[in-house]
């Protein structure tokens, strides 16, 4: 009975509950995002994930129920089960991963590709821009070179998207946000924009 | 058998050659037993001497060990260590002392339950279906080697379920020689301990390890501390040397003292509060025990008569220890463990938290036959044992919990739907389980699954019913098979058409179940404690068996469920309390569970059909059947009459004179032996008012039948689990006692003049002498009861 009075106050004053999943390759920041959208203002450290987190979210009028579901090779599959219901899929890339933005694309696309998601809304998170490219550091270091400054080397978020063949996609509403989880850069605009567009969603 | 004794006392009690006629029956007079048992209990010093008597008398047979110590069966059988490897997720890295052989990732998945990254430590338990070979030894010397046999994980082979499953109460039989049977391996328990430790000097800040003992023992909550000491060596010296170690203390536990119980000595101690039952096996293992020694010339007989074996304090639990890196961990081991009890959970833990959300707001559930058996607003926790019995698919959901939390869960609900006598649950239970296994876990048909990932909610087509462990609400889901209409249901319903409609009585509680809840949340907050509210259920669920047995013979005119004994019909064509040979008073006719009257009986029947119909062709009710039949001679020494019945009669009914003068006859001439009685008793437990209803007999109208009575008292209280029973007996029917036994002795004296009685040996025994004395006596055990 409570559930539905909420949701007739959900009517009357707008507030919306929107089931999110957030999934990326090992150690993309997911779960550091997650903690950055629930405990804006502190510092978050994070250890690999075992199984899953969730967490809900309250931002402009909606709640956020985000899932977030452990990256490893070995435990992807399990993915599926959390498809059925998911009206917003985050898909977490770390930029400065430049070996593996491919594993990432073939992953992305299995998601996407699945019947289950077919409307779910899709936000990219380009993330870890602070850091530089791991491939770059690595030539650095073979070659002595100290650098003054640090480098940006790492995939823009424009390269990101070009990456990840996001343009070929046909009926889909993508966006890409540039991201730094660790001081909480760029993750709440994602998250507009992700309640900006889910009006256009039928509301399951 | 001197079946048809005259029953005058003079023959009975006093003339031995009688008495060594009936096998097995105790060669006391009556005065030595009713004397040396009355100080006996009240001073725990004097036990050891006080009851050698009924001791010997009763159990000339060596009493066996549960483990023996030759048993090549070992406590344990592996060590398993697992981590969360943070490029590659789940993988074990180490075994001991081989292989577990199957799928490693499986089980390396199952030992790092989901969410372990949020607490430091957790528990959980799984169990395997694996097969004991005899090339398990030769094999594991050559360590890593692959091998074919697989040890499987649930549901992987459903179809040879049924006949593999183990009947250990086969070998209960207390005659039998060997604990080889035909029986299936029983399942591997794996108690598993996760600790995930914050360390800022490896990459991504933190180690998760998990460490799990692999048990054919249910008791394996026994282990814990040990695994919380040795997965603490294991992060400290990760090496198979650290498993090496564990494995070894924990196999030279010695349990060997534990004296092995038949099916009756158990159920007999279970449902008893007395913390000296048994304790005569216990004394006589250790006495077995010295005097191989003293064979052996192992020890020389030490110069104190002080024994290195202690006595329990209290006979229910076994202790031992295990000595792991020079420190001895104390451990209990249950001495009577019933089919479906793992691991160390509580009935009322899980009874209130379903309990304790239904009574401040009810909710109404969406009907299902099956399931709602008193309607929309059915007691979650019968929703929930309605679901077990008739092989639902049941999710316990814990999320923000530890795992050992939603295990708990899991196993005290196939306790709840087993009560100790239907199997077939944890068989089919999954303590803990995640998503990577969901795939397999549908594939079984009728499961109980405890998870932790609130995903399950999200999917009503994985469960018939979910329970939701942190706001203790049960939901059925949208996806339930709907009951199917049997040819049963259809019977019955023709059968009773013209019976009143079951619409009208569901307003009072036509299955009881309502009355029973509440009898159990009073158990329960009157702090009865666990055994008292398990022994309850174990009650409920014979109920619902019995009930079942007389639906299937109403319906289908003969029972699976039930073995009619000799010279017994069925139902129709035998009227209960009919003798078919009057000279036999143990040819007593009828059977089955006892209604008050046959309105009650059709009340009851029509609204447990549905259930009942949906338990039949259930992987319970089958390996019930075969229980039955295996466990016939070993349960029920006496098959004629049936004890239950004619009991319950005497409890339930408002019998005429010579009715109840039947009963007693033929209580009294057919229970003589040591199991008899043992028989007499599980069906008079001490929750039930024990030995009262037989003890009413004492003042029957008719003298024979209270002498009968007096007798059958007598042999009881001389056996080493009814002497305890006959303490429980009130101080009214004691004296009852004694006036019986007054008026015979009054009777036989004065003709013989007293002289023919042989003289019992015991100070203070003469019967008729000194009545005073012997009131005393009476009063004494009554007033011991209530200190």
């Amino acid at each position: 009975m409570g559930g539905q009075v909420s949701k007739m106050m959900g009517k009357i004053f707008g507030t919306k509950e929107m089931r999110i999943l957030m999934l990326g390759l090992d150690a993309a920041g997911k779960t550091t995002i997650l903690y950055k959208l629930k405990l804006s203002n502190q510092d978050v450290t994070t250890i690999p994930t075992v199984g899953f987190n969730v967490e809900s979210v309250t931002y402009k009028n909606v709640k956020f129920n985000v899932w977030d579901v452990g990256g490893q090779d070995k435990i992807r599959p399990l993915w599926r089960h959390y498809y059925s219901g998911t009206q917003g899929l985050i898909f977490v890339v770390d930029s400065s991963d430049t070996a593996r933005v491919e594993e990432a694309r073939s992953e992305l696309h299995k998601i996407i590709n699945d019947r289950e998601m077919k409307d779910a809304l899709l936000l990219v998170f380009a993330n870890k821009q602070d850091i530089p490219g791991r491939a770059y550091l690595l030539f650095l270091e073979l070659n002595s070179i100290n650098l003054s400054t640090d480098p940006l080397l790492d995939l823009s978020p424009e390269e990101i998207t070009q990456q990840l063949q996001l343009t070929k996609l046909k009926d889909k509403l993508w966006y890409v946000a540039p991201s730094v989880a660790t001081d909480g850069t760029g993750i709440f605009e994602g998250l507009a924009w992700l309640s900006n567009n889910v009006k256009t969603q039928p509301q399951k | 058998m001197a079946t048809t004794l005259p029953y005058r006392p003079s023959n009975d009690s006093l003339s031995a050659s009688n008495n060594r006629q009936t096998s097995g029956l105790p060669r006391l007079s009556p005065a030595t037993s009713f004397i040396g048992r009355s100080p006996s209990s009240s001073h725990g010093s004097f036990r050891r001497t006080s009851t050698e008597n009924a001791t010997s008398s009763f159990r000339p047979r060596r009493c066996k060990a549960q483990y023996p110590l030759d048993s090549p069966e070992r406590h344990v059988e592996y060590i398993l260590v697992a981590s969360f490897h943070i490029d590659r997720g789940p993988i074990m890295e180490h075994q001991y002392p081989a292989a577990i052989s199957g799928d490693e990732s499986m089980l390396a998945e199952l030992m790092l339950p989901d969410q372990t990254h949020v607490r430091s430590q957790d528990w959980t338990m799984f169990f395997l279906h694996k097969d004991t070979s005899g090339d398990e030894e030769t094999d594991s010397a050559d360590g890593k080697k692959k091998r074919k046999r697989k040890s499987q994980y649930h549901g992987n082979q459903e179809g040879a379920d049924i006949q593999d499953e183990c009947l250990d109460e086969v070998s209960d039989d207390p005659d039998s020689s060997d604990d080889e049977g035909g029986e299936g391996p029983p399942l591997m328990y794996v108690l598993n301990l996760v600790n995930t430790k914050q360390d800022n000097t490896v990459r991504r800040g933190a180690v998760v390890k998990a460490m799990a003992i692999c048990t054919r023992h249910s008791f394996l909550h026994i282990y814990k501390p040990l695994l919380l000491l040795a997965l603490e060596d294991y992060f400290k010296s990760p090496f198979p040397e650290t498993l090496a170690s564990l494995y070894d203390a924990v196999n030279a536990m010695d349990l060997s003292l534990m004296p092995k119980m038949s099916i009756l000595e158990r159920h007999i101690l279970q449902s008893s509060n007395t913390k000296d039952m048994f304790l005569e096996k216990f004394e006589q293992m250790i006495r077995q025990r010295e005097e191989e020694e003293l064979q052996d010339g192992e020890c020389p007989p030490s110069p104190k008569k002080v024994s290195r074996y202690a006595l329990p304090r209290d006979t229910h639990e076994y202790e031992s220890k295990v000595v792991y890196n020079d420190i001895p961990i104390p451990v209990k081991i249950p001495t009577v463990i019933w089919p479906e009890t793992v691991g160390d959970f509580s009935l009322i833990k899980l009874i209130q938290t379903f309990a304790v959300p239904h009574a401040t707001s009810p909710q109404a559930f969406p009907a299902h036959p099956h399931l709602t058996t008193s309607g929309p607003f059915t007691h979650p926790v019968i929703v929930l044992v309605n679901a077990i019995l008739t092989q639902k698919r049941v999710v316990f959901l814990g999320h923000n919990r530890p795992s050992g939390e939603v295990a708990e869960a899991v196993l005290a609900a196939c306790a709840l739907a087993s009560g100790g006598i239907l199997r077939g649950f944890t068989r089919h239970a999954f303590p803990y389980t995640d998503l990577s296994k969901i795939d397999d876990l549908l594939k079984v048909p009728g499961f109980i699954a405890g998870v932790t990932n609130p995903t399950f909610a999200n999917h009503p087509e994985w469960w018939d019913v979910m329970c939701d462990l942190p706001t203790g609400r049960i939901k059925i889901s949208s996806h339930v098979e709907p009951a199917p209409v049997t040819e049963g249901l259809l019977f019955f319903q023709q059968q009773n058409s013209l019976l009143p409609n079951s619409a009208s009585s569901t307003a009072h509680d036509p299955t009881g179940d309502t009355l029973f809840i509440e009898d159990i949340l009073r158990s329960i907050s009157q702090r009865h404690g666990e055994n008292a509210v398990r022994a309850k259920w174990r009650a409920y669920i014979t109920k619902f068996v019995r009930v079942a047995a007389a639906f299937e013979e109403a319906v289908y005119g003969a029972s699976n469920l039930y073995i009619i004994g000799p010279g017994e019909e069925l139902s129709p064509d035998s009227p209960t309390g009919h003798q078919t040979d009057a000279s036999d008073p143990t040819t007593l006719r009828g059977h089955g569970y006892v209604w008050t009257d046959e309105t009650a009986k059709q009340r009851e029947l029509s609204a447990s059909v549905s259930r009942i119909e949906g338990w039949r062709n259930t992987r319970s009710y089958y390996s019930y059947i075969q229980d039955i039949a295996a466990m016939y001679f070993p349960a029920r020494p006496i098959q004629r009459p049936d004890i239950h019945h004619h009991h319950d009669r005497l409890r339930a009914l408002k019998l005429s004179h010579s009715e109840a003068a039947s009963i007693y006859l033929a209580l009294s001439h057919s229970v003589k032996d040591y199991a008899g009685i043992c028989q007499l008793l599980t069906v008079a437990p001490e929750n039930q008012a024990g030995l009262f209803y037989v003890s009413m007999g004492l003042f029957h109208p008719d003298q024979v039948v209270r002498e009968a009575t007096a007798d059958l008292l007598e042999r009881i209280a001389a056996h080493p689990a009814g002497r305890h029973f006959w303490t429980h007996v009130g101080r009214f029917a004691k004296l009852g006692y004694i006036r019986v036994k007054r008026e015979r002795d009054a009777a036989t004296q004065s003709p013989v003049s007293g002289g023919g009685s042989p003289v019992p040996t015991s100070p203070g025994a003469s019967f008729g002498g000194e009545p005073q004395s012997l009131v005393g006596v009476a009063m004494g055990g009554g007033m011991k009861r209530r200190s």
